[in-house]
């Protein structure tokens, strides 16, 4: 893997002592980033009334099934993907299954190239994923218009396309500390 | 217990697995998009506590500010006040007046009372639009008898239709989402026509007639069909460019928060019968199923070209 060599000086011959506790806060930490997906979809579904809110669900999910499935794919299995994408499909109402499938699409690319997109740049891997991300949002466009049996604008399509790639930076400067140290199951 | 090849193999399967009952979703989505939203709706109903919750603190902090911005321009606030209710006292001597003028006309027609709606009032649990749609769910509690199709309404005008019903729940398509079609009257030029939504903040208006087109700053109003009723408040009438009318909504669709229900009913008037109406007479369901009443007869004198005179 590539990621589980990020911290060498933990892997010393003297392990910690398993117990009940240090499993759970294990656990706990692997299963972060799943968390952070479910708890952002709940939490943008009430009503703030802030604008962008069911196109942030969509770029969080994406961002966070992205990061994860290269950088450390433990955390972020593809059963977690699939129930992650269940979550955030029935706390939103767009057209069924189109962010699901958009999930399972992008954890598979990144899942498939993890040891190349790891030796990337930050750029680089940017650039697949917003091509990725507009590919996922034209999808699900084109099934909207096929749900209404007409040609929709295809603009709130690219904006949330735009808000994914826009997001993109910040979210993995978080994951990137979050990677390090809360979500990192080594360190429990 | 697998063996590790076995185990390689299950591996390597599952996303692939994964993906085609991500599939299957889409296409029960697309086939059976009720049960998809039946599902969607029970959560919503279950999550509705959370969600006042969770706005709550937004709420407080919306109240502060108002508070705060009110006290800060108490003058121009008291001032511009005393207008609003100078001119409301004026308005309603006009509308006590009205009301007792229509009361007495009604009488002498030997006017029919319309019947009263039933409605119930919810607060927006949750801003179900999404990118594509325009929609609101509504926390009605238990026990209601809200339908498909009743009109939905804020303090100001009317702002859906109610298009599904949960056991707390029902979700409200707004007038300005790509799906929604009412039939509207105009004010002045009193032609009809269908307001449209497209995902913007103010809904067109098409099919009008061609000769008697909207006119800028008339009022819009619904017209009566089926469950809906005649001369709801919609908005006005607004001209974003020439030959391309819009209706500026009274409801405030970016921001709401308390909505009624209301229904008025089926619409089950019957016209009469027109005269020299011919009702068609139902054929039977298999008139050639049993064997013919005349074969065994040898001759059957009505029977075209059969000794027939």
């Amino acid at each position: 893997m590539v990621a589980e060599n990020s911290t060498p000086h933990l892997h010393s011959a003297v392990e910690p002592k398993q117990t009940f506790r240090r499993a759970l806060d294990m656990s706990a930490r692997a299963a972060m980033p799943s968390l952070f997906i479910m708890f952002c979809a709940i939490l943008l579904s009430a009503p703030f009334g802030v604008p962008g809110q069911a196109q942030l669900q969509f770029g969080i999910a994406m961002c966070t099934v992205w990061f994860w499935a290269y950088s450390r794919p433990k955390s972020m299995p593809a059963l977690a993907v699939f129930l992650n994408g269940l979550v955030v499909e029935i706390f939103s109402f767009g057209p069924p299954g189109a962010i699901l499938l958009s999930l399972l699409v992008i954890y598979g690319v990144a899942h498939h190239w993890r040891y190349g997109l790891s030796r990337l740049g930050f750029l680089a891997g940017w650039l697949i994923f917003s091509v990725l991300a507009v590919l996922a949002s034209c999808f699900q466009w084109a099934l909207v218009c096929v749900h209404a049996v007409a040609l929709l604008s295809p603009v709130p399509g690219l904006f949330q396309a735009a808000l994914t790639i826009g997001i993109y930076p910040s979210l993995i400067a978080l994951f990137v500390w979050g990677r390090r140290t809360f979500a990192n199951p080594d360190q429990a | 217990m697998l063996s590790i090849h076995a185990r390689q193999v299950l591996a390597k399967a599952v996303l692939p697995i994964l993906i085609l009952l991500a599939v299957g979703l889409v296409l029960l989505g697309l086939v059976r998009r009720p049960v998809v939203d039946g599902v969607r709706l029970m959560a919503t109903d279950f999550m509705a506590p959370a969600y006042h919750g969770l706005v709550w603190p937004q709420e407080r902090v919306m109240v502060w500010l108002t508070d705060l911005r009110g006290a800060t321009d108490l003058a121009k606030e008291n001032s511009r006040l005393r207008d609003e209710n100078h001119a409301l006292r004026h308005w309603y001597d006009v509308a006590v007046a009205l009301a007792a003028e229509n009361g007495r006309l009604k009488n002498s027609l030997h006017w029919i009372p319309e019947t009263v709606p039933q409605y119930v009032t919810g607060r927006v649990t949750r801003d179900d639009g999404g990118p594509y749609s325009r929609a609101v769910l509504l926390d009605v509690g238990s026990g209601h008898q809200v339908r498909i199709g009743d009109v939905a309404l804020d303090a100001a005008g009317f702002l859906g239709r109610v298009t599904e019903v949960g056991p707390h729940t029902v979700r409200v398509l707004l007038i300005n989402d790509d799906a929604s079609r009412i039939p509207v009257t105009l004010g002045t030029s009193h032609g009809d026509a269908i307001m449209a939504g497209d995902d913007t903040a103010a809904p067109r208006l098409i099919f009008y007639p061609q000769d008697h087109h909207p006119v800028e700053g008339e009022r819009v109003e619904t017209r009566g069909q089926s469950t809906m009723p005649a001369g709801l408040p919609v908005g006005t009438v607004h001209y974003t460019a020439p030959n391309r009318p819009v209706v500026v909504p009274d409801a405030d669709l970016g921001r709401l928060d308390i909505v009624r229900v209301f229904d008025y009913g089926d619409d089950d008037s019957q016209a009469p019968d027109a005269p020299g109406r011919v009702r068609v007479k139902k054929l039977p369901q298999n008139p050639l199923s049993g064997p013919l009443p005349f074969s065994w007869m040898p001759n059957f004198p009505d029977m075209p070209g059969r000794g027939g005179q």
